[in-house]
């Protein structure tokens, strides 16, 4: 691979970079630094790159591991940021802004890796190949973590309980917000997942 | 037994839930991400990608 079409595949994957750091940072400037370090480490290490394999594969692995290396480094865990700031920067209905907003925090609860399986997946339509490429784990891990994402999300956002959740409560006692209440009350006929469907 | 209150199949009402539920989902994950994504890209970061391109050519 000549270093001109290296660089225009870099360029070209930026958009999808950005997602895949939205989604593990929960932080706009966290998830900026991230792409910017990622592709510092890849100009870097460019010449490790076998020309006809994955690229994509390969410079979100390199973001991944970017992630996880600076989550070591600083112990601790994200947090929510200014996401929902964003979102009420759109031009949305009230109720719709209320049920993006309990989305949003939903995201947040999901572990790391769900979370980023699911994103890419949904709206980058990443097959579990290609997660699992880019994760380096098995296509069924990959797909394990897109449902279980996706499940856990219904059941939170629809105001079932997943049986992890209903264990973990037993367990520990814990009491979750009901975020179907929020979205119910946001959203009562003209709801906007009914009104997706329609 | 094995139809819901309102005389459908159980399993086809689960579907199409959990098919609406794709749909908002997605569009959801669209109204999070999508202004985000559509931000032009930091001149400082495509200067780092260019200045790479000299080097190496």
């Amino acid at each position: 691979m000549t270093a001109s079409l290296f660089h225009d595949q870099v360029i070209a994957i930026l958009p999808k970079l950005r997602v895949q750091a939205l989604a593990l940072t929960r932080n706009r400037t966290a998830a900026e630094d991230l792409v910017q370090d990622a592709v510092c480490n890849a100009l870097a290490a460019q010449q490790s790159f076998i020309p006809g394999t994955n690229f994509g594969a390969w410079m979100h692995r390199i973001l991944r591991n970017r992630f996880i290396s600076d989550l070591r480094k600083k112990r601790e865990t994200t947090d929510i940021d200014d996401a929902p700031q964003s979102m009420l920067a759109v031009a949305a209905r009230h109720d719709d802004r209320l049920a993006l907003m309990e989305l949003d925090a939903a995201l947040a609860r999901l572990p790391d890796d769900q979370r980023e399986a699911l994103v890419l997946g949904v709206l980058e339509g990443m097959s579990y190949q290609e997660l699992a490429d880019m994760s380096g784990c098995a296509v069924g891990t990959a797909k394990s973590r897109v449902f279980r994402a996706r499940r856990q999300l219904e059941a939170w956002l629809t105001g079932e309980e997943s049986v992890s959740e209903a264990a973990g409560r037993k367990k520990s006692g814990r009491v979750h917000t009901n975020a179907a209440k929020t979205i119910g009350a946001a959203r009562p006929e003209s709801s906007s997942m009914n009104a997706a469907v329609v | 037994m094995g139809k819901s209150m309102d005389g459908a199949p159980p399993r086809k009402g689960r579907q199409s839930r959990d098919q609406a539920f794709d749909v908002w989902l997605k569009r959801g994950l669209h109204q999070l991400f999508d202004d985000v994504v559509n931000e032009p890209v930091p001149e400082e970061l495509l200067k780092l990608i260019e200045e790479d391109r000299s080097k190496q050519d």
